[in-house]
């Protein structure tokens, strides 16, 4: 394997992994909320949170770039200083973790509803809070299904392209994840390297799944009633 | 009553803490409008689904938010809407076992016992003796470290029992524990109840459409109608008022007398009323259809009302295998049938016989006359209450 397809690799998973961590506690609090709470522009809510699902990734990576453009409002001219992310790493960081937040949220709000909301009432009948309810007992209980979703989501963030050349480029050594490479390869013919990134690729997602169908055979999901 | 363990903690704690409820509550086809205050250990609730029995219990907890009124125990007030009172649910000490169970699936047995231990320790309980206490009179001990899927129905109902008992509550509701079971099997685990109520002296609402369960656990009874109370007072007088009579028949009324065993093994048992050196002047004894009890062992009887006929002289030649003397002391009628109360010994609590208002004229019962009551051994079921001694495997494989 050449240093650069190992860096390619290594660069993707860097990538995907800051992105899964950075997605995890708001995608599952938003989850959370979605689940269990009623109030007012929830369907909104819950639409804008699934608008990069059915967005072309370009128009969200386009999207990105404008608000962190010199002179958006995450620019160097807005904020005085600059957070370099347009053309480096975090740049797909940032993309990725927007692609994939939507997933890792819906996933989390549909474990969150498969649990009977009346275990968390009991929890509070037995002295606890919401706040120790919600991280002794709602996580707890929902722990699979958001490691499925966590799983969901660093493959999400793993494949994503249109996003992360759009905001970030597709600069071998920098920014230059499996997708792109496998783009850039395919482009200029470098039929072995495009073959063997594409192996890695489907050797990862494979893993992926295949862990979270196994979490997803796991007793959190709903039973029907024992005898 | 036969002490089981040394006395627990809060045996010695005095009086119980009265209960005062006084809350409305919107429901989608009628009002819950209930104003009630009760001192008795085990008060129950009893009317049939739907009657506004488990949203009475959750506005208790509260976990209604819209419920407006006063609900107090002791000192300690958890609703005044008026004042702006309202203590979280998790705030209001109270043990809650719902007809599911609702056992937490992450956590084995053990830990599902514990569950409520923060809140115990922080009101200075001694959980670790209720936690053993709990495990020795629920017979949890084989299961402490068993997954809750791995349980059975009775299983389960018993360590949410424990679950809520181990938290140290003031106030223990429970929203027919068993109701989700068969009838065989609420027959076995009514004992552990029964022990429940021996052991800890806080005091418990007991939602049930159970006859049995009401009249071998409860000190008071509430009856729901519609989200009102429509009768409140001694169990067995409840229920055999004439309003509330047909109800509790509908659900499988039995007249339930204490009674402790002299006869057991051969085709037919037999017991003796009352209970045990109760220093009854002439003991009442009763045959009944076989049962598994040691002699001496303290049970309760339990005969439809039904099941029982009456007779003006002693009759002979029947295959019933009781006739007992005993003297009427009120009549009524509930629509079409007349109820009589019939006494047997000043000592033993009356008996309720369903009759025919036909044959109240035709016999010219009135109160006061001497009657015989005919009752068939095998009307007269018997029911264990688990007191002396610990049950067998076989007894609660539920």
């Amino acid at each position: 394997m050449s240093p650069e397809v190992l860096s390619v690799i290594l660069l993707t998973l860097q990538v995907a992994t800051v992105s899964t961590l950075l997605v995890l506690l708001p995608a599952t609090v938003l989850g959370y909320v979605l689940a269990r709470y009623e109030f007012y522009g929830k369907t909104v809510l819950s639409a804008l949170v699934g608008l990069p699902l059915v967005l072309p990734p370009t128009a969200v990576g386009f999207l990105l770039l404008r608000l962190f453009a010199v002179d958006g409002p995450f620019g160097r001219e807005t904020l005085g200083f600059d957070l370099s992310i347009l053309l480096t790493w975090k740049g797909a960081v940032i993309a990725t973790a927007t692609m994939s937040l939507p997933l890792v949220a819906r996933t989390a709000r549909a474990t969150f509803e498969g649990i009977n909301p009346r275990l968390e009432l009991m929890a509070h009948t037995l002295g606890h809070g919401r706040l120790a309810t919600f991280f002794q007992y709602s996580l707890p209980m929902a722990r699979r299904g958001l490691l499925g979703a966590v799983i969901l989501g660093f493959t999400r963030a793993m494949g994503e392209f249109g996003a992360t050349v759009t905001i970030a480029g597709n600069i071998p050594g920098r920014t230059q994840t499996i997708a792109a490479a496998i783009f850039s390869a395919q482009q200029v013919g470098a039929q072995a390297r495009a073959d063997f990134l594409m192996l890695v690729a489907i050797v990862l997602g494979f893993l992926a799944i295949l862990s979270a169908e196994l979490l997803g055979h796991g007793r959190s999901l709903p039973r029907l009633a024992r005898p | 009553m036969t002490q089981l363990l040394p006395p627990h903690d809060s045996l010695q704690a005095g009086s119980l803490d009265g209960l005062t409820v006084q809350v409305r509550l919107p429901l989608d086809r009628f009002e819950l409008d209930i104003d009630v205050q009760t001192e008795k250990h085990v008060t129950g609730i009893f009317g049939v689904s739907g009657a506004g029995k488990t949203s009475l219990l959750e506005t208790i907890c509260g976990v209604r938010r819209q419920a407006r009124g006063v609900i107090a125990l002791g000192a300690e007030t958890w609703l005044d809407s008026d004042r702006g009172v309202f203590v979280k649910p998790s705030q209001r000490h109270i043990g809650y076992v719902p007809q599911d169970g609702l056992l937490f699936p992450h956590k084995n047995v053990r830990h599902n016992l514990l569950a409520g231990k923060k809140r115990g320790l922080r009101r200075g309980h001694a959980v670790q003796q209720t936690f053993e206490t709990v495990v020795h009179i629920l017979e949890l001990g084989p299961l402490l470290e068993r997954a809750v899927h791995a349980l059975s129905g009775g299983e389960r109902q018993r360590v949410a029992l424990g679950r809520a008992l181990c938290s140290g509550p003031r106030l223990l509701l429970l929203d027919e524990p068993f109701a989700s079971l068969d009838v065989a099997l609420r027959r076995k685990l009514l004992p552990f109840l029964r022990r429940v109520r021996a052991e800890f002296q806080t005091p418990m609402l007991f939602v049930s459409h159970d006859p049995l369960e009401v009249q071998a656990l409860c000190d008071d009874l509430i009856v729901l109608g519609d989200g009102r109370i429509i009768s409140h007072g001694d169990p067995r007088a409840v229920l055999t008022a004439s309003h509330i009579f047909p109800l509790a028949e509908q659900y499988g009324f039995e007249n339930i007398l204490p009674c402790y065993t002299v006869e057991g093994g051969g085709s037919t048992g037999q017991v003796r009323l009352g209970e045990r050196e109760g220093g009854e002047r002439a003991p009442v004894e009763l045959v009944t259809v076989q049962s598994e009890a040691r002699p001496g062992e303290a049970m309760l009887a339990g005969i439809p009302a039904h099941d029982i006929m009456l007779a003006t002289q002693r009759p002979e030649g029947l295959s019933a295998r009781n006739v007992l003397p005993a003297r009427i002391t009120q009549l009524r009628s509930v629509g079409h049938v007349g109820l009589a109360t019939a006494e047997l010994s000043p000592d033993l609590p009356p008996l309720t016989v369903e009759v025919t208002e036909k044959s109240f004229v035709e016999l010219g019962l009135r109160v006061g006359s001497e009657v015989f009551l005919v009752i068939k051994a095998t009307s007269c079921r018997l029911y264990r209450t688990g007191e002396g001694r610990r049950l067998r495997r076989s007894d609660v494989d539920g």
